[in-house]
């Protein structure tokens, strides 16, 4: 190849490879600005909550103790549900959750790591000994939703799993304790 | 100190080299072009399919925070 030609080709290659960089860099600069814009819009974001409780006084008392578990809506309409993942069930089992309305899920484990999803929504999270896993979210369709573990927890893994169910406003009705459950429906 | 310089069976080569140089230049021309179009095809594509999930699946499924 004559030194001429050799010499145009390579400009050519270099200003076809800055030609694809500045593409790339305009397709991450995009993506990017799409995901930080429907953060600070949307309020969607990942959870990143920090919180530690501890794991072997997890029943006994506090937060997580047997009756505080399930859905409670607090005086001033915030409504929160606590749920504990253990090996191999959910406590509670059914957690009913009102539509189109803010909620928290709040969760904590007394053994092994676990990890929860709720189909058909975006909630998603690790359960992980010692901390609390928590969520903020806005169901936007209503009905039974499945929740199974998804952190392979150990034999039992497979059969780790719990309902919720979406209810519209007129049948999400606490009673005076702002209390829901599953058989309140 | 070694000196960079072609080997003499480099330059052999480029001795005995019968292609047509106008032919290779009309080739340099158009091969980066396809490559370039493919290449960006396929990742016009890939944005594309990411953007579908992240518009109509994604967000549709509600808020999470």
């Amino acid at each position: 190849m004559s030194e001429g030609l050799q010499q145009t080709h390579e400009r050519r290659v270099l200003g076809t490879e800055l030609l694809w960089a500045f593409g790339v860099g305009v397709l991450v600069t995009a993506t990017l600005s799409l995901i930080v814009f429907t953060a600070l819009t949307r309020g969607i974001n990942p959870p990143s909550n920090v919180e530690r409780v501890d794991p072997k006084t997890l029943h006994l008392s506090g937060e997580f103790a047997e009756q505080n578990l399930g859905t409670v809506v607090a005086a001033d309409g915030i409504v929160t549900a606590r749920i504990i993942a253990t090996q191999f069930m959910f406590a509670p089992h059914c957690i009913a959750l009102p539509q189109g309305q803010p909620v928290t899920l709040r969760f904590a484990s007394p053994d092994v790591i676990h990890g929860i999803l709720i189909t058909g929504t975006n909630v998603n999270t690790m359960v992980v000994p010692g901390y609390v896993a928590q969520v903020h979210t806005e169901f936007t369709r209503g009905g039974e939703l499945l929740m199974p573990c998804h952190e392979y927890c150990g034999l039992g893994h497979s059969e780790m799993w719990a309902n919720v169910q979406v209810l519209s406003a007129g049948e999400f009705k606490p009673d005076r304790d702002g209390r829901l459950t599953c058989a309140q429906r | 100190m070694a000196v960079d310089q072609p080997l003499a069976a480099d330059n052999s080569f480029e001795e005995h080299d019968d292609i047509d140089e106008a032919a290779l230049a009309a080739v340099l021309r158009i091969v980066p072009l396809g490559a370039a179009m493919l290449a960006g095809s396929a990742v016009a594509l890939a944005v594309l399919g990411y953007l579908a999930i992240y518009l109509f699946v994604f967000l549709p499924r509600g808020v999470v925070g």
